[in-house]
């Protein structure tokens, strides 16, 4: 046999070989199309942590809203002030989750969630956590290291920066943001944000249906 | 052995390569065709229903509905595929001329090298765009790439060996090497983006695992 047709063939087994592993990981895995339609909201389940971040105060009707974010994901930008304006309409009753879901696609959203989650570790997560959002258009899409831009927004919520940068950098903090995904990604979450209304799916289209569904919760 | 002989055995496996790279531009030419033509249909019916979900959309590695709705999917201000469905009925055209006992001027394969050129160099941005800056494949996008490869490869190689680059080159060993191994660089091609698709995406693939 030639040499050419050896390490074409060789090639070529390769490729087969990769193309089938890919294929075959594709139509086996079940969940690789929806995230689940529903899920346990107990304590300490995968969809609430006992160390996920919830927003303001916990509400006492029991029922969650959890939402799985991307800071640089312009979709969670616009759904942002909506949630904002949920938690004020439903204060105290509802309890609003946030988990970090930072999308591979975006440069700087897994920086994005290391800033939030290292000014949690001050005990400013919900400021930082909305810092993002209101300035996300002066950040996102960008495909360099927004870094400084993070640390800006620490220093002017008064952060110790010196902790903030110890955070920012550590394995620590780098772990708790990839926890939330592994749970995320344990659910079959792929985009964000995804959203779950006392541990089902919710899939709104409308801003009404916010109110609607979150009413339908509370009135079980 | 008679002159005659010499040139009948020269000549022929040229005329295979010639019938083989026709067949070649024929059907890879058709293949592209129908990926832009999809594409285009896709995108559509992503402007009239913002909501709808195409039907490349598998996962969130594959899913054409986030490469599609990006800057780079309209690089010269309308849909790349309007390019691919301009492009690649050229080749089905070439396919069938040739097929059909056509012979092509020099300057005819010049233009095809040209077109060919420029068709691998946007696909390989497109990859690269895909792969590292969007974040996502689309898979009749791929088929796309799948189809550009060859049809460059098989189309310089041509015309390295009919001198279409100059004698000097047409002479070289580089062609003559390259030309033994067509089947391993083709294969190799389709093996390195391969592998960058395994290797960008691997903490999704392991999460099927």
């Amino acid at each position: 046999m030639r040499t050419q047709t050896k390490a074409a063939l060789g090639i070529g087994a390769a490729l087969a070989a990769i193309l089938a592993a890919l294929i075959i990981l594709l139509v086996v895995n079940p969940d690789g199309d929806e995230p689940a339609a529903s899920a346990e909201t107990g304590e300490d389940s995968v969809l609430v942590r006992s160390d996920s971040h919830v927003l303001g105060e916990e509400g006492d009707s029991g029922v969650t809203f959890v939402e799985f974010l991307d800071f640089e994901c312009e979709a969670c930008g616009a759904v942002f002030p909506v949630v904002e304006q949920l938690r004020e309409d439903y204060s105290g009753r509802v309890t609003f989750v946030a988990r970090y879901f930072p999308l591979e696609g975006h440069f700087n959203s897994e920086r994005a969630a290391r800033a939030v989650e290292s000014a949690a570790r001050q005990g400013e997560f919900e400021a930082m956590y909305q810092k993002m959002y209101e300035t996300q258009s002066t950040w996102a899409e960008a495909q360099v290291p927004k870094d400084d831009v993070f640390r800006g927004f620490a220093e002017e919520l008064g952060l110790d920066l010196e902790q903030y940068d110890a955070d920012y950098a550590s394995e620590e903090v780098l772990a708790r943001v990839r926890k939330d995904v592994a749970d995320g990604e344990s659910l079959g979450v792929q985009g964000t944000p995804t959203i779950y209304v006392d541990g089902e799916l919710f899939q709104p289209e409308s801003v009404q249906d916010f109110y609607d569904t979150l009413d339908e919760a509370l009135a079980k | 052995m008679s002159t005659a002989e010499q040139v009948e055995l020269e000549v022929r496996p040229q005329r295979q390569d010639e019938v083989a790279l026709a067949w070649l531009l024929l059907l890879g030419g058709m293949v592209g065709l129908v990926a832009s033509s999809v594409l285009i249909a896709e995108k559509i019916a992503l402007l009239t229903d913002p909501t709808y979900v195409p039907s490349c959309s598998v996962n969130p590695v594959l899913n054409c509905g986030s490469v599609m709705s990006t800057a780079q999917a309209e690089v010269f201000g309308f849909p790349n595929p309007i390019l691919g469905v301009a492009a690649f009925p050229v080749l089905v055209t070439t396919g069938a001329t040739l097929l059909a006992g056509g012979r092509l001027a020099a300057w005819y394969w010049r233009g095809l090298q040209v077109g060919v050129t420029l068709g691998l160099g946007f696909v390989l941005w497109l990859a690269f765009q895909s792969l590292y800056r969007i974040g996502a494949l689309c898979p009749y996008c791929m088929v796309v790439w799948a189809v550009v490869w060859p049809t460059f490869l098989y189309v310089t190689l041509r015309n390295l060996r009919v001198g279409i680059f100059g004698t000097a080159i047409q002479r070289s060993r580089l062609n003559r090497v390259l030309g033994d191994w067509h089947a391993p660089v083709l294969l190799g091609g389709y093996l390195v983006v391969l592998v960058l698709v395994g290797v960008r995406f691997w903490s999704y693939w392991s999460t099927l695992l």
